[in-house]
């Protein structure tokens, strides 16, 4: 895994890729400071770094696009593949490898982070929040990207796939809250929600007596919560939607509060993707 | 060693390796021969791991490379078609990586690329960057990646392909010395290469195994027996008189004659008898001179069109034919002309033998 990190983070500095996305990174984040601190003369942090993460949405695409799609469009795979290494090692090796070079670009920000400290008051405990859910974040972001990079050979369809997802995740907040939140649309969602897990189900085992033992206890639960607990089907889309929001969660380490629960999730969603990476890689070789 | 049980791999409805057996002892050199899109490649990427078999087991030193994936491909190095080079690496940094992802310890890795870079002959490049080496060093890159590691098993798909002869002899040269200490399993559809290194051969066709043997033992099966040629200085029906009295000869072929005035003729022996002896002598108590006699060689490319064509007894004449035509060829033009046809004929008639 080490050596796949460290061949990881010496290859985004030998190709353009590393200096792009840290000058794009940078560029925009600079231009954001000048705008939200320098210029109005703010020492409000906290909103210049809820500013940046929407700059995210297009530089993570740029730091995860390469990581597994080259490495099949120049066949380097084959290398990886059959090395006494496993593909939960090449996977981590990647991930890592694009998360320190994530974090090595959050750092050049601590320079405005010294300026404000100079000239205004800062908010320490949000600052320092902020920063530990930016790592969190980002390292979700990242491992969406990771899974994108491993579904294709090239590099633009996984750059594009990748902003589009993380576009999703971005509007998963304001979709919510505009979805209907009533009894009968809650019932009906989570039965879509049933069959569609049944079809998923029936691709990976295509088995007829497993999917329909699964679509009849399905339709047993979802019965049962109807007569038993009416009050779970309210707002149950926006519910759903809020499991996939990743962005609501970094709410609370910009007031400054290190919640646990919202660290685990982050763990838990990168973990996630990066085990259907592993599962992706492996299915393809015995298709 | 490594074996291969009923190996089998299916794309959808399409069979690419159908029911593969074969096993491969230490030390062996073995060329794995087959048209395009046989098999072969998807052969060895499930051999070397990268690819899982529909069904089937591939086996390293007793260990399940898909149960002990670790252990098993820490035996293997290898080398793939295209060569899995990252472009933007000096060659030296690239073979560190691969040493390291190999598991080489790292106290030996240094001394270890420098030896595997002096014996494919990369040392001189071994600062530069591999997108802007020639296809030939690329390829040699290819090989010392597959080296790196010390595996005792090297699977090596088309090793010459795209390079220029004179690369492809020092390649060749390099596969040899590297037979001395490892098992080789070497792709080719080059049938020259692969008699020229390899002391046995397995033939590949539609991905099914359909021959395994040492070309010699190949080219004696299908003939069928020793197959002479002979040129005689006298007319049809004399010689006729003669071969009736020399016990051992299963069948007897005129053909178009070389030379005005002779007659020439192929011979078949039955089993392994040698009858050139009895000939000689049978001929000269008729007073007929031999002006030519000898022994008719399969070459690798007549084996490989026999068995790797569907019409087996079509190809079986054609094969027969074609290997009689290169003799005859060989023959015709072997009064010191040097001209590139007769020389063609004539090595893939010596690497036959």
């Amino acid at each position: 895994m080490i050596a796949i990190l460290k061949r990881e983070i010496k290859s985004y500095f030998l190709s353009p890729i590393g200096y792009i996305y840290m000058g794009f990174f940078l560029l925009a984040a600079g231009i954001f400071f000048l705008f939200s601190n320098l210029f109005s003369q703010s020492s409000g942090f906290t909103g210049f770094l809820g500013s940046i993460l929407f700059i995210y949405l297009f530089a993570i695409p740029l730091l995860t696009m390469r990581l597994f799609s080259e490495e099949r469009r120049q066949r380097t795979d084959q290398l990886l593949l059959t090395s006494p290494v496993t593909v939960g090692e090449i996977v981590l090796g990647k991930f890592f490898a694009a998360v320190a070079v994530y974090l090595m670009t959050l750092l050049v920000t601590l320079m405005y982070v010294v300026v404000i400290v100079i000239f205004g008051d800062l908010a320490v405990w949000e600052t320092v929040g902020s920063y530990i859910g930016f790592a969190f974040l980002g390292a979700s972001y990242i491992a969406v990207g990771v899974f994108i990079s491993a579904g294709t050979d090239n590099q633009l369809t996984a750059a594009l796939v990748t902003f589009f997802s993380l576009m999703m995740i971005w509007l998963i907040d304001p979709i919510s809250q505009s979805v209907p939140a009533d009894l009968q649309s809650g019932v009906i969602s989570a039965a879509a929600l049933a069959l569609a897990l049944c079809v998923f189900i029936y691709v990976n085992t295509r088995n007829l007596y497993v999917v329909i033992g699964a679509a009849l206890l399905g339709a047993l639960v979802i019965t049962a919560l109807y007569f038993i607990n009416q009050d779970i089907y309210l707002g149950f889309i926006r519910k759903f939607l809020a499991w996939f929001s990743l962005n609501k969660r970094y709410q609370n380490f910009s007031m400054g509060i290190l919640k646990v629960d919202s660290l685990v999730y982050y763990i838990c969603f990168s973990g996630l993707f990066l085990f259907l990476t592993v599962r992706l890689i492996e299915k393809r070789r015995w298709n | 060693m490594i074996e291969a049980a009923n190996l089998v791999k299916r794309y959808g409805p399409h069979t690419a390796v159908d029911h593969a057996n074969f096993r491969i002892e230490n030390g062996e050199i073995v060329g794995f021969l087959g048209p395009n899109g046989a098999g072969k490649s998807t052969t060895m990427n499930i051999l070397t791991g990268y690819l899982s078999s529909t069904e089937g087991t591939v086996s390293v030193d007793g260990l399940d490379i898909l149960e002990h994936p670790i252990e098993a491909k820490k035996k293997i190095g290898y080398l793939p078609e295209n060569p899995p080079l990252y472009p933007e690496m000096t060659v030296r940094e690239y073979l560190f990586f691969a040493g390291e992802i190999k598991k080489v310890p790292s106290g030996v890795l240094r001394g270890r690329m420098a030896r595997v870079m002096e014996t494919v002959g990369v040392q001189d490049v071994s600062g530069r960057l591999i997108k802007n080496l020639s296809k030939g060093y690329r390829q040699r890159v290819g090989l010392a990646q597959a080296m790196i590691g010390d595996p005792e098993i090297l699977i090596l798909d088309e090793p010459t392909a795209g390079l220029d002869p004179k690369q492809i002899l020092e390649i060749r040269d390099l596969i040899t010395r590297l037979g001395q200490d490892h098992t080789i399993i070497l792709s080719s559809h080059i049938l020259p290469e692969v008699s020229a290194v390899c002391r046995r051969v397995l033939i590949i066709n539609q991905g099914v195994i359909v021959a395994d043997d040492t070309p010699d033992n190949l080219a004696k099966r299908l003939l069928g027996g020793s197959h002479i040629i002979l040129r005689l200085d006298a007319g049809e029906g004399a010689v006729s008189d003669v071969l009736a009295k020399i016990a051992g000869i299963s069948g007897r072929e005129f053909r178009e004659p070389q030379e005005a005035g002779t007659v020439e003729l192929v011979l078949e022996a039955a089993g392994d008898v040698d009858i050139r002896r009895d000939i000689f002598r049978a001929f000269s108590a008729a007073d007929i001179p031999i002006l030519m006699m000898r022994s008719l060689d399969m070459s690798l490319e007549d084996i490989f069109l026999h068995v790797t064509t569907t019409d087996a007894a079509a190809a079986d004449a054609a094969a027969i034919d074609s290997a009689a035509a290169a003799e005859a060829d060989h023959v015709s033009t072997g009064d010191g002309s040097d001209n590139s046809d007769s020389s063609a004929g004539n090595s893939s008639g010596e690497e036959g033998k």
